[in-house]
């Protein structure tokens, strides 16, 4: 008992060491666990404060570049509009009428802090579950993608960014609808990369890509990017090619964060299949 | 000495997460400049303090740039280097130095070998880690590098600067 006392006494620094790199290590590894956790709560409020100080200094510098963003966005509002429509005969609808029942809300949220220079890169946003927000909810900045909320606390919601090593969207050629799955590697935040494009398949430079809508984070029809280079694979059944995404992930001012008024049913539907 | 390391120990986390974690060049690099904290740390500082206080800065960082427990697993690889680096970059029988390691006190040539090992083990920890896969092997090694550079320049600028002296 004695000897085993001054074993642990002589290598005491060694149990510290490992000790320490164990409680990092479980923290980093149980990540998704961790999000969920009374501490993660409160450490996001502290360090979305933080992050919400220093943007709102920081936000005058890029006050054009904002201001140009949204007028953009208004513009492509209007013609979603329904004065934008041709009306050829409006007596033909009525009220509560199911055909036009909303399927996706946009919030608007301002991004706190954002990174492009890590492998996994995390946006934090300034709305959270008060909000509405929810995990799993994509985010876009107008017609484009940014990524998809992956942790909420009462007034801040993180997001994993395009940019991250987890990231998978699923994609399609927007000329004839082949399904593709795009990824990001690591190196410049402009592109990334698309896989399992099948050998028989044409590309082209320029071809764009856009959600599929299959993930049910993002609606269909959102813009990726566009093909910027291709490679014809030897010894593969699939093709991959090279993407510059739509979306600037450097110069994100304003996001929205999409919200599938239908996302229980469809759940739900799936749940009732699978158990069966 | 204690007051000078707190002080230290707060505005370089501040100074991380505020500024550095938003500078991108290219890419690939991301400067770490809290390191400098477990740098500074006095010679006589007892090892079981060493590695507690690399963890806490490593905490503090990871809270406010949302990657529990990477930082800390890197600052902690680090600080537990720390003796046998300094043992292997003074030549001969071991050091027999006290106070705040610097230039002034050291040398140029013997700081710039400290800094360099100590930031480069870090980084590598870091940086392999975040990636945890060796399919981008290279693609790491070379942010590993270049970040490493980085933050070595930025810990001479500040050592120039006279940072430690706050």
């Amino acid at each position: 008992m004695r000897n085993l006392y001054l074993f642990f006494r002589r290598h005491y620094i060694y149990f510290l060491f490992l000790l320490l790199e164990v409680v990092s290590l479980s923290l980093f590894f149980n990540y998704n666990e961790f999000q969920n956790a009374a501490v993660y709560k409160l450490t996001t409020q502290l360090s979305g404060s933080v992050n919400s100080l220093f943007r709102n200094v920081s936000e005058y510098f890029t006050l054009g570049k904002t201001n140009q963003t949204l007028t953009q966005e208004i513009a492509q509002l209007q013609a979603r509009m329904p004065e934008a429509f041709y009306k050829a005969d409006t007596s033909a609808f009525f009220i509560g009428d199911t055909m036009y029942k909303t399927e996706y809300w946009y919030i608007a949220a301002k991004v706190i802090s954002n990174s492009t220079n890590k492998r996994n890169n995390f946006l934090m946003i300034n709305k959270g579950r008060i909000h509405g927000v929810e995990n799993n909810m994509g985010v876009v900045i107008g017609n484009r993608i940014v990524g998809q909320v992956v942790g909420v606390s009462k007034h801040f919601s993180w997001v994993m960014s395009v940019l991250n090593k987890d990231s998978r969207i699923s994609g399609k050629f927007k000329k004839n609808d082949q399904l593709v799955n795009i990824e990001w590697n690591g190196g410049s935040y402009r592109y990334g990369t698309v896989k399992e494009i099948p050998k028989h398949f044409e590309i082209k430079k320029g071809d764009t890509i856009i959600t599929s809508g299959n993930s049910e984070i993002y609606p269909e029809g959102f813009l990726i990017g566009t093909i910027e280079d291709f490679t014809i694979a030897q010894d593969d059944n699939f093709n991959s090619a090279t993407i510059l995404f739509a979306t600037d992930f450097n110069s994100l001012g304003y996001v929205e964060v999409v919200i599938d008024m239908m996302r229980k049913e469809k759940e739900d539907l799936k749940a009732s299949f699978h158990t069966k | 000495m204690i007051y000078k390391n707190a002080i230290r120990f707060l505005v370089l986390i501040f100074l991380q997460v505020l500024i550095l974690n938003h500078i991108s060049l290219s890419g690939y690099i991301n400067p770490y400049l809290y390191v400098y904290f477990i740098l500074l740390l006095p010679f006589e500082t007892p090892y079981w303090l060493l590695l507690t206080s690399a963890f806490a800065i490593g905490i503090g960082v990871d809270v406010f740039s949302n990657t529990p427990g990477l930082n800390a697993a890197a600052s902690v690889a680090m600080a537990f280097s720390r003796p046998m680096v300094i043992r292997s970059v003074s030549s001969g029988i071991g050091p027999d130095y006290t106070g705040t390691p610097s230039i002034v006190n050291q040398g140029m040539k013997w700081f710039f070998y400290y800094a360099a090992f100590l930031i480069l083990i870090h980084h590598t920890v870091l940086f392999y880690l975040e990636v945890f896969s060796f399919r981008e092997f290279f693609a790491t090694l070379l942010r590993v590098l270049l970040s490493s550079a980085f933050t070595l320049a930025l810990v001479f600028v500040a050592e120039y600067l006279g940072f430690r002296r706050k």
